[in-house]
C-alpha cells in the first residue's frame, strides 16, 4: 500500500504525439482514483507510465517515497489487470495465479496459501486445473484479477478491465472489485471511459482530456460542479444540454434567456454562484441536466421555470422517459428525463420544468464554469 | 471440402454455408454416381501420383535385382529379398551414412531453432531501437541467392574469423551456417509479432526479466512455430548435398545425400534401392509426425479476449 504522485509528468511519442501532458496529481494510500475520459485523453499512457510500460517524456512519478522514473517494472511493485485479460495461456489457472510469486522466490507453501486465498475470494476454486481457453470471460477476469491479488502488492493498476464483459456479468464484477478494493484496502488506479464505472468506483475521479487533467474530486463534486464545459457534457448519461444564452436582468431579476424561452435565475442560485454577477448583459453558456427537467404535469408550474416546446422524439425506458425537444431555431436539442407516465407524445407540444437551482454556467470563451 | 459425400459434407456446408451442391442435389441419382465416381476417380489419381513412386520404391527395395531388370513392373515374381535391406545397412554402410545425417539434421536442427528463436525474441520482442534495422538487412540477405555465397562461406569456414582454425571435415562447417537462416528469423519473429504484447507485459510487471519472459512465456506459446522452422530445418539438412560435399571430404563423415550417388556405381540395384527407401523414410515418418504441427491453431486460446 503506498500514495502513488505524478509530478508534472509528461509523455510525448517518438512521432511528437504528446498523450500526457504536465500532469500533476496526488492519489492517496488506499485511494481508489479513476481516470476516466474519451479514447485517446492520455489515461492509459498515465497508468501505463506507472506500471513501467511507458517511458516517462518529464516529470516524476513516485510510488510510496521512490521516485520510479527508472526502476523496471518488475521492480515497481504494482499489480496490472489488463483489458484483455493477458493470462498465460500455457499454463492452468493456478500457475497464472502462482508466476508472479514463483518468480519473485516466494516460499512454495506460502504460493499455494495465497492462490487457495485467492480462488476462495474469486470464487475460482473448482478451476484452478483449468486451461484459460476452458473459461468464459467472466472468469478469465477474474483469474486476472486473481493474479493481481496474490501478489499483495503496492498498488493495482487496472486498465479497463470490465470492458470486455456483457452488461449484466460487468455490473457484477463493478461491485466485486469494489468490494475488493475495501476489503483489501490498496491503492488502485482505474482507468475507463465509462462513466457509470467512473461515478460509482472511484473516491476520486480525474477527467482527462487531450493529454491534460481537466478535474479531480470525488464523483459527486465532478457532478455537482464541473470545472468546465468538457467535463460537465462528459459526465452524466444523457449529457447536459448545453446552449449560448444572455443573462439578462428584467423586473430586478437576472433571467436566462435562449431561444424564446427566459428562465428567472434565483437569489440562491446567485449566491452559490456569485460569478454571475460580472457576465451580467453579457453572453454565457446555459447547461440544464436531462434529469433537472420534468414534464410540468408532475410539478409546480412556477413562472420562470418553464420551457414550452415541441417533443421532436420520445424514448421510453421503462423507469423513465427521454424526450427530445428544440429549444430554438437553430435546431439545437435538449433531452429531458421525464416521469414514465408522461403524456408527451412525438410531435405534440411539451411543457417542462426546470429545477433553476441547478442550471450550470459557463463562460463562452473558455468553456470554464462560472461560480 | 466441397464435393465430400455423405456425413463430412453436411459438416462442411453448415461450417462454411457455401458447398456448390447442397445435400438435396446430394439425394438425385445423376449428383450422386457422376460427382462420386469423378471423386473417387480423383482420390485413385492422386494416390497413384503421390504414394505410387514411395510404394514402388519400396517394393523395388525388397525385389532381387535379377527381377527388378527382367520384370520391373512385376510383383514379387521370385518372391522378397529382405536381405538387400541388410546388405545395404552394412554391408553398403547405410547405416553408417544414416547416422551421420541424423547427426548433421539434429545439429542444423539446434543451431537454427537456437538463432531463430532468440533472434526473433530480441527482434520483436526485446525490440531495440536498432532493431528495424537489422531486420532490413536480414531482408536483403534472402534476396542473395544461395550459390552466390558458396565461395565466401567456404572461405570462411577454412579460415574462420577470430578461432583461425579450419572447420572443415568438422560437422560444425554443417551446423554454423546452417544456423545462419534469415529466413527462419523473419518467420519467427513475425509469428512472435502477432503474439500479444499484453502478455509479456503482464510477464515483466509480475517480475520476468527477458531470459524468464522467453523461456517461461514466449517459447512456450510457439510451438506452432518451432514445429515448422524444425521440419523445414530436419528436411533441409537431410537433403542438402551441395554443402557438405564441400566442407566434408572424409567418406565417413559424409550423410547420405552425398554418398549415395557416390555408392551407386559400385552397388547392386535391389540394394542400391534399398539403400535409397531407408534414406527416404526418415523425411516421410518425420512428416507424418510433424504435420500436425502445420495444422495446429496457434495455441493462444482464452490469453486474451478475441
Amino acid at each position: 500500500m503506498a500514495a502513488i504522485e505524478f509530478h508534472d509528468v509528461s509523455k510525448v511519442f517518438p512521432d511528437g504525439t504528446r498523450a500526457v501532458d504536465s500532469l500533476d496529481l496526488q492519489i492517496k494510500d488506499d485511494e481508489f482514483m479513476v481516470f476516466v475520459g474519451p479514447s485517446g485523453c492520455g489515461k492509459t499512457t498515465a497508468l501505463r507510465m506507472v506500471a513501467g510500460l511507458e517511458e516517462i517524456s518529464g516529470g516524476t512519478i513516485t510510488i510510496g517515497d521512490r521516485v520510479v522514473n527508472e526502476v523496471q517494472s518488475k521492480d515497481r511493485d504494482v499489480a496490472m489487470v489488463f483489458q484483455n485479460y493477458a493470462l498465460y495461456p500455457h499454463m492452468t489457472v493456478a500457475q497464472n495465479l502462482a508466476f508472479g510469486l514463483k518468480l519473485r522466490k516466494v516460499d512454495k507453501a506460502e504460493v499455494r496459501r495465497r492462490v487457495q486465498v485467492a480462488a476462495e475470494t474469486l470464487g475460482l476454486e473448482d478451476y484452478l486445473q483449468r486451461k484459460p481457453s476452458a473459461l468464459s470471460g467472466g472468469q478469465r477476469q477474474r483469474v486476472a484479477m486473481g493474479r493481481a491479488i496474490v501478489r499483495e502488492p503496492h498498488a493495482y493498476l487496472m486498465d479497463e478491465p470490465l470492458s470486455n464483459l456483457d452488461a449484466q456479468l460487468r455490473v457484477q464484477m463493478r461491485a466485486e472489485i469494489q468490494k475488493l478494493q475495501r476489503t483489501l484496502g490498496v491503492t488502485t488506479i482505474y482507468v475507463t471511459h465509462d462513466q457509470t464505472e467512473a461515478m460509482t468506483m472511484g473516491d476520486r475521479i480525474a477527467v482527462m482530456r487531450g493529454g491534460t487533467l481537466q478535474q479531480v474530486d470525488a464523483p459527486e463534486q465532478v457532478y455537482r460542479r464541473p470545472v468546465n464545459r468538457f467535463v460537465a457534457g462528459f459526465i452524466g448519461s444523457p449529457a447536459m444540454n448545453m446552449i449560448e444564452a444572455r443573462l439578462v436582468r428584467a423586473d430586478d431579476e437576472l433571467t436566462v434567456r435562449f431561444g424564446e424561452h427566459i428562465l428567472a435565475i434565483g437569489d440562491d442560485v446567485l449566491a452559490a454562484r456569485p460569478g454571475l454577477r460580472s457576465h451580467e448583459g453579457g453572453e454565457v453558456v446555459l447547461g440544464i441536466r436531462p434529469e433537472d427537467l420534468e414534464d410540468a404535469a408532475f410539478g409546480a408550474a412556477a413562472p420562470g421555470r418553464t420551457l414550452t416546446t415541441a417533443c421532436t422524439l420520445r424514448e421510453s425506458l421503462g423507469s423513465e422517459v427521454l424526450v427530445h425537444f428544440t429549444v430554438d431555431d437553430g435546431g439545437s436539442t435538449f433531452i429531458g428525463r421525464v416521469d414514465p407516465l408522461t403524456s408527451a407524445r412525438e410531435g405534440e407540444s411539451l411543457q417542462l420544468l426546470v429545477d433553476t437551482a441547478r442550471l450550470h454556467f459557463f463562460e463562452q470563451a473558455s468553456g470554464l464554469a462560472i461560480y | 471440402m466441397i464435393f465430400v459425400p455423405g456425413r463430412r459434407r453436411a459438416r462442411s456446408v453448415e461450417g462454411s454455408g457455401q458447398a456448390l451442391i447442397g445435400p438435396d442435389e446430394w439425394r438425385r441419382t445423376k449428383v450422386k454416381w457422376g460427382f462420386g465416381g469423378a471423386q473417387a476417380l480423383l482420390l485413385v489419381g492422386l494416390i497413384i501420383v503421390g504414394l505410387g513412386p514411395l510404394l514402388w520404391l519400396a517394393k523395388s527395395a525388397i525385389t532381387p535385382t535379377n527381377d527388378t531388370i527382367t520384370f520391373p513392373m512385376a510383383l514379387f515374381p521370385h518372391g522378397a529379398a529382405w536381405s538387400n535391406l541388410h546388405r545395404a545397412w552394412f554391408d553398403v554402410r547405410v547405416g553408417r551414412y544414416f547416422w551421420n545425417t541424423v547427426e548433421l539434421a539434429i545439429g542444423s536442427w539446434l543451431t537454427q531453432v537456437f538463432v531463430a528463436t532468440t533472434a526473433g525474441f530480441a527482434l520483436s520482442v526485446l525490440r531495440p531501437k536498432y532493431a528495424k534495422v537489422i531486420t532490413a538487412l536480414l531482408l536483403t540477405t534472402l534476396f542473395v541467392p544461395a550459390v552466390v555465397l558458396l565461395v565466401p562461406l567456404y572461405v570462411e569456414i577454412v579460415h574462420p574469423p577470430l578461432i583461425h582454425h579450419s572447420f572443415i571435415d568438422s560437422y560444425w562447417a554443417v551446423w554454423l551456417p546452417a544456423g545462419a537462416s534469415a529466413f527462419n528469423v523473419v518467420l519467427v519473429s513475425r509469428f512472435f509479432d502477432n503474439l500479444p504484447r499484453e502478455i509479456f507485459e503482464a510477464a515483466r510487471i509480475d517480475g520476468a526479466g527477458p531470459f524468464r519472459l522467453f523461456f517461461s512465456v514466449v517459447l512456450p506459446m510457439s510451438k506452432p512455430i518451432l514445429g515448422v522452422v524444425s521440419v523445414f530445418a530436419v528436411l533441409a539438412s537431410w537433403k542438402d548435398f551441395l554443402w557438405p560435399l564441400l566442407v566434408l571430404t572424409n567418406p565417413d563423415q559424409q550423410p547420405l545425400s552425398v554418398r549415395l550417388p557416390q555408392i551407386q556405381s559400385q552397388t547392386e540395384l535391389g540394394v542400391f534401392l534399398a539403400a535409397l527407401f531407408i534414406a527416404s523414410l526418415v523425411p516421410i515418418i518425420g512428416f507424418l509426425i510433424f504435420q500436425r504441427s502445420f495444422l495446429r491453431g496457434t495455441g493462444l486460446g482464452g490469453a486474451i479476449k478475441g
